[in-house]
């Protein structure tokens, strides 16, 4: 039997191996920060036409030759696709890790109690509902609207149902089964949609169903931009909370806490996160659960005070790879952003899963 | 053990009259146990028996203010009461010091980090459990026994007066089901703690514990020290159970 009430003291030495953990973790974040810089300038060279890379860093600091076309794509259509690709990744992998947490189950998306259901939903009524009916002109105001006010209210309705079921139901079990059933009267609805539909409405539909980084200007981009922060502040504000969701709600409740309301508090940072992110881009699928699994693998470390930074920062950089992938470097096509997500990014994470030490 | 009564200190914890069970309906309960009347002071490692589905956890619930009673009243100062629930979760990559460090939650800062003062004590509530250099160990890599170990340095960390414990030694082997109540035991003495912790090791609990609250089939035993209901136990583990 070996246990004592010795007062023998540790030497401090010991405290050895949490020194390098944290030095490597150190090195990890600035690499992570490092290549964040270099995806984005390539994600910024790489579209269909050809701009040096010399040009297009010349440009961004604006000394650039003076030549409008080069100015224009840049900074009308890469500037925000780079930086939409850039807020989606953190936004996705934030929310991802933080229903990963929440759920205690490693296959929990941003997605997985619907929210993206609910953007589908909005957008299927706005795209294919109006022709259905026989609307086959739109409205004059609606003309210049795009996808992103009914992804947005889609996503609203949803996310308001599930934090009205989350105040009602006892435990996360019941809320990830209401969440997962609502996803299906979702896409049960939209099924139906996609039925009665004509040709062109449900080709827009699949097209905005497939993701895209390139439906924002840098104005809508300032706008999202704005709402990604306010959901990455307060996830972090959930930080604390996190780590007692590791340790179980009887635990949260023995240290005076109420698993309701940090429930609550989680949910709404993901809404916020996911509801934006989708309504900009589409519902993009794979980052939001896999980044969280790979910032694991690589600072071994489940505290979120330092896991929810490297998510964010491993969420950058896939993000911005697969947006740079998507690109099709050298070639006049663009392929959508989360088909590159599944055929690149599955198998990768299928091999570091493999190849873990077990 | 400690064997004089305390006459002087005024208990910890009083139990008056009460009855456990939960509601069903607007005018049904089901009772799960009634006339519990007992008490325990600081400095006592106190040992609930009884058979499954008397209520021992139930009781402990209460005692934590995770649950109610039915009736009667309790007299404990519930905001100094640290629980251990019987089934902690693991967590892969997630260390000791990080655990214990959510035990300090209501005095870390809005991410959760701890001051200098907070880690000492996590150091010493480590090297009370004796665990001295297991701070940077992965929670999911200890054994059974270190882990609920663990636990209870949560319970230290939080510094609570009380500890209440569901089953701490359900999962373990022999051997640790010994070191864990004798640990118990050092921690209660040493500090002045009320321990309270359920269990079905009779032995282990018989040889450690200063006071045993017996849930029997026919009523609720407080008993301290030798004045162990021995004859009680026999009956209900012995008997009753296979009758």
């Amino acid at each position: 039997m070996t246990h004592s009430n010795t007062n023998f003291k540790l030497p401090r030495n010991q405290n050895e191996r949490p020194g390098r953990r944290r030095h490597a973790q150190g090195l990890l974040y600035g690499f992570l920060g490092l290549a964040i810089v270099g995806l984005f300038v390539l994600d910024l060279y790489s579209g269909t036409a050809s701009i040096s890379l010399k040009e297009v860093l010349v440009t961004l600091v604006g000394k650039g030759s003076g030549n409008a076309l080069f100015e224009n794509i840049l900074f009308q259509f890469r500037l925000p696709r780079a930086l939409t690709a850039l807020l989606a990744g953190a936004a996705l992998s934030l929310c991802g890790l933080q229903m990963q947490t929440l759920f205690r189950n490693p296959l929990a998306d941003p997605y997985i109690l619907g929210i993206s259901s609910g953007s589908g939903l909005g957008v299927g009524v706005f795209l294919m509902g109006l022709s259905a009916w026989g609307l086959h002109s739109l409205p004059s105001w609606l003309t210049g609207a795009t996808t992103i006010l009914p992804a947005w209210a889609g996503a609203f309705l949803f996310t308001a149902l599930i934090l009205w079921a989350s105040s009602r139901l006892k435990d996360n079990l019941s809320l990830l089964i209401f969440g997962v059933m609502l996803g299906s009267v979702g896409s049960a609805v939209i099924s139906l949609l996609q039925y009665v539909s004509q040709a062109e409405a449900l080709k827009n539909y699949v097209l905005w169903s497939m993701g895209s980084f390139s439906g924002t200007d840098l104005s809508q981009v300032g706008i999202l931009a704005g709402l990604t922060l306010v959901g990455i502040v307060l996830s972090f504000s959930n930080t604390k909370n996190l780590n007692v969701l590791h340790l179980g709600e009887q635990y949260a409740i023995s240290l005076g806490l109420s698993p309701k309301k940090m429930r609550r508090r989680i949910l709404l940072a993901v809404a916020i996160l996911a509801g934006s992110t989708t309504a900009f881009c589409g519902p993009i699928g794979f980052v939001g659960i896999a980044v969280p699994h790979i910032a694991r693998i690589l600072f071994r470390d489940a505290d979120h005070r330092r896991l929810l930074p490297a998510t964010l920062l491993t969420g950058c950089c896939v993000m911005l790879l697969a947006d740079c992938i998507a690109q099709l470097p050298g070639s006049s096509g663009i392929i959508p952003i989360n088909t590159v997500c599944a055929l690149l990014g599955i198998p990768v994470i299928l091999m570091i899963i493999l190849k873990q030490p077990e | 053990m400690n064997l004089q009564t305390p006459s002087t200190v005024s208990p910890s914890i009083v139990l008056n009259d009460l009855c456990l069970g939960f509601r069903l309906g607007r005018n049904q309960e089901k009772i799960l146990f009634e006339q519990i009347n007992g008490k325990a002071y600081p400095g006592e490692l106190v040992a609930l028996i009884g058979a499954n589905g008397r209520g021992k956890s139930t009781l402990l619930r209460c005692l934590c203010g995770l649950g109610a009673p039915l009736r009667g009243s309790l007299s404990l100062d519930q905001n100094d009461v640290a629980y251990v629930p019987s089934h902690t979760p693991r967590t892969r990559h997630f260390a000791v010091v990080d655990l214990l460090a959510t035990a300090c939650y209501h005095r870390s800062d809005w991410l959760g980090n701890i001051g200098t003062a907070e880690e000492e004590k996590i150091r010493q509530a480590l090297e009370q459990v004796g665990l001295s250099g297991f701070e940077y160990r992965d929670t999911a890599e200890l054994s059974d026994g270190e882990f609920q170990r663990v636990t209870l340095a949560a319970a230290l960390v939080k510094g609570s007066s009380i500890i209440v414990l569901d089953e701490p030694t359900a999962f373990l082997d022999i051997a640790n089901k010994m070191v864990i109540t004798e640990l118990l035991k050092n921690l209660a003495h040493q500090q002045q703690k009320t321990i309270v912790f359920s269990t079905h090791d009779l032995q282990p609990a018989l040889k450690s514990c200063d006071r045993i609250w017996l849930m029997g089939y026919d009523g609720f035993y407080d008993k301290r020290g030798p004045e162990a209901p021995l004859d009680k136990l026999f009956q209900d583990f012995s008997i009753s159970t296979f009758f």
